[in-house]
């Protein structure tokens, strides 16, 4: 089942290795293709919106393309939006929520931030309009790196495993359920072709299976430097390099700076050969881009490449 | 960097008992704190690195097999290959954050049967290993105890990676406001919840809020949270007094603060946000260290260099691998082009190194470690990052 046919869409890895530009990419392709598409950061420094040129996301869903919105859900707002739904009145919300007294005690409940959070995301991803089709086509979160994302996306199996009833379980039940079914959820993988984050990757792999039960929908490895030089090249540079020639410091500098780019594509070959080896998801590949910083450009070409690999069928 | 900055590095581990290194995920903050251990015993200390990073090739490199729980003393054999000859003794452990807190329990627990209540309640676990700062509140305890155990020359600990550079250092002292707050006491006192109903809190009938909140939450939690509190609740004083005792070792002249990051500009920015929370707590940063940046191989005039010229340059060179006119051209051309494309990270980097400097107070020394072409995992890398910011 390809990944464009699920609904909620989630991106874990190590931190730094590209998880927001990854996510923000992948949600761009589903807006290409005509899904209404909704971008989710949880709670952090806004990263979308300089890669969309938009206004600041906050915790107000904004549109920043065809077909694409993004929002930044702080708990607060979470909390609002979920107390409402079940209270139905703003005043009642009030009178409780913002109670002195009660908002510390909520905010000592262990895990509801987080709860909050991936319920607003699973939300999303089920809500109906008023003749019952579906708000979204698609939810991508951009999740936290692998220690936090991982307690995030267990908290519904700890509530369930803590209490027995209560609306506070069923809705548990129902995030458990709709996280855990490969027809509607996809944790996906992003990693770059070295040691550290390969081995975190791993680590996460294994904890969304044993702890989680989560699907893994693919692993992407970002940040591949593109091969330049052929291979009678390659051996010109390496010779070259270690040869330590008396040449003048431009051409020297030169000779440096490719044979730096073929030890780290070396490098890059080797931990993508372990990817290949340790993984059964479907990999998708995204180079390196030698650009001042990420502009939407990039992000458009990346989208490219994700749909491209990760559905070479393409639909629309 | 300047002869007088090295000294300032050298100065932070000569001198303090404690560095702790703080930065975003990803930095190189678990590499770092090997390193600046490395130095200190390189010049005869006994040395602790503190790990919460399960960074296996990084231990095997420094000849342990895994890292675990206690301190495992490291060979330091190896660097006599690398030129180094160590004086000092290099110790390592990885925090293991739930086997820290059963610690705490074991330890604080009033008597055994609390101590079994606690650790058998259905929430412990959660609690135990992700409630907001517990993790950081085991480190704290470990590092307090290993401080005062006075084993050590040095400590350095590698933080967990967090958006906020103080959650570690708050973590302690939030953690006992949250369980001293009016909410809380009124969670766990007892005769709230023990009504005729068994769960006097809702059956007192008064409290509209709290009818409301049993809705919202489900009454089970409410209990099931209030039972875990009671028994949590007489090991609170003892939180409080080591939060407040973390505090002032963690503010007091023995430690310093080192922020990892890298040239990239989101990254460096979460690093200034950390320098200046760090500052508005009066903690002491020691320095900055900013891994990963691109060196510049070639100037910009370079690229205005004629293809034939670079051609004619390489044609001249004796290099076993021969080529004719046509294929000397390509990789002339490919040669420049791939120079231009690292000139562009190294000019960003350049920048945004540049743009750190200027934001913090000058007396703030900042270490540049190079982007290199492998992973350090081995003595040789690590020591070539020593070179980088010690001299």
């Amino acid at each position: 089942m390809s990944l464009y046919d699920r609904n909620l869409i989630l991106f874990s890895g190590k931190g730094g290795v590209g998880k927001t530009t990854i996510a923000s990419s992948y949600a761009l392709s589903c807006a290409r293709r005509g899904q209404r598409t909704l971008l989710m950061e949880l709670n952090v420094r806004d990263k979308v919106a300089s890669y969309f040129g938009s206004q600041e996301i906050g915790s107000e869903i904004v549109t920043v393309e065809d077909n694409l919105h993004a929002v930044n859900v702080t708990p607060d707002a979470a909390m609002e939006e979920y107390g409402m739904m079940i209270l139905r009145m703003k005043l009642v919300y009030r009178a409780v929520f913002e109670n002195r007294v009660v908002r510390t005690f909520l905010q000592a409940i262990p895990g509801l931030n987080d709860l909050l959070m991936i319920g607003k995301a699973w939300h999303h991803a089920t809500e109906t309009d008023a003749d019952g089709g579906p708000v979204w086509d698609t939810v991508v979160v951009d999740a936290p790196a692998t220690g936090h994302g991982i307690f995030l996306l267990q908290i519904p199996s700890v509530i369930m495993s803590s209490i027995s009833s209560g609306h506070m379980y069923r809705e548990a039940e129902k995030i458990f359920s709709f996280l855990t079914d490969p027809q509607k959820t996809a944790l996906n993988l992003v990693t770059l072709a070295e040691d550290m984050p390969v081995n975190e990757t791993k680590m996460l792999r294994d904890q969304a299976r044993q702890k989680l039960e989560m699907p893994i929908g693919c692993v992407v490895a970002n940040g591949l430097y593109p091969q330049t030089f052929d291979q009678r090249e390659r051996d010109w540079i390496d010779a070259a390099h270690e040869g330590n020639l008396s040449v003048d410091a431009g051409v020297s500098g030169m000779i440096n700076a490719a044979a730096f780019r073929q030890q780290r594509i070396d490098m890059q070959q080797h931990y993508m050969d372990e990817i290949e080896r340790s993984f059964d998801a479907p990999i998708a590949r995204v180079p390196y881009y030698f650009e001042d910083r990420i502009t939407f450009p990039v992000i458009e070409s990346i989208a490219e490449r994700l749909a491209d690999q990760l559905d070479p069928e393409g639909a629309p | 960097m300047s002869s007088e900055r090295r000294e300032d590095f050298l100065e932070l581990v000569r001198q303090r008992d404690i560095v702790v290194c703080a930065g975003s995920g990803g930095v190189g903050k678990t590499t770092t704190s090997a390193v600046l251990g490395l130095q200190a015993a390189v010049e005869g200390q006994r040395v602790l690195v503190m790990t919460i990073d399960p960074a296996r090739r990084l231990a095997n490199s420094l000849g342990a097999e895994s890292l675990d729980n206690e301190p495992t003393q490291l060979d330091l054999e190896g660097f006599s290959e690398v030129g180094v000859r160590p004086d000092g003794e290099l110790w390592a452990m990885m925090l293991d954050m739930k086997a820290s807190f059963d610690d705490l329990v074991e330890q604080r627990a009033p008597d055994e049967e609390t101590r079994q209540k606690i650790l058998n309640n259905r929430l412990y676990e959660y609690f135990s290993t992700s409630l907001a700062g517990t993790q950081e509140y085991a480190a704290a305890e470990r590092l307090y105890e290993a401080h005062s155990s006075g084993d050590w020359d040095l400590i350095v600990l590698d933080t967990p990676p967090t958006t906020h550079a103080l959650d570690f250092l708050e973590a302690p002292s939030r953690l006992a406001n949250a369980v001293e707050s009016k909410a809380f006491q009124w969670i766990y006192e007892k005769e709230l919840f023990q009504g005729e109903s068994g769960l006097g809190l809702f059956s007192m009938g008064s409290s509209y809020v709290l009818k409301t909140l049993g809705k919202f939450t489900g009454t089970e939690l409410l209990q099931e949270l209030s039972v875990f509190l009671q028994h949590f609740s007489p090991m609170f004083q003892g939180f409080r007094d080591r939060a407040r005792q973390v505090r002032d070792l963690l503010t007091g002249p023995e430690c310093t603060f080192v922020v990892v990051t890298s040239p990239d500009p989101h990254t460096r920015e979460e690093s200034t946000h950390f320098y200046d929370e760090l500052g508005s707590e009066r903690v002491a940063v020691g320095g900055f260290i900013v891994n990963r940046v691109h060196p510049r191989w070639v100037d910009q005039s370079e690229f205005d260099r004629p293809v034939e010229d670079i051609a004619a340059a390489i044609a001249d060179l004796d290099v076993d691998v021969e080529l004719d006119d046509s294929e000397r051209t390509q990789l002339a051309e490919r040669l420049r082009s791939n120079a231009a494309s690292f000139y562009v990270l190294a000019r960003k980097d350049a920048r945004s190194v540049e743009q750190l400097r200027a934001e913090l107070s000058r007396d703030i020394p900042v270490a540049t470690v190079p982007f290199f072409s492998q992973d350090i995992h081995s003595l040789t890398g690590l020591d070539r990052v020593r070179r980088e910011i010690f001299g």
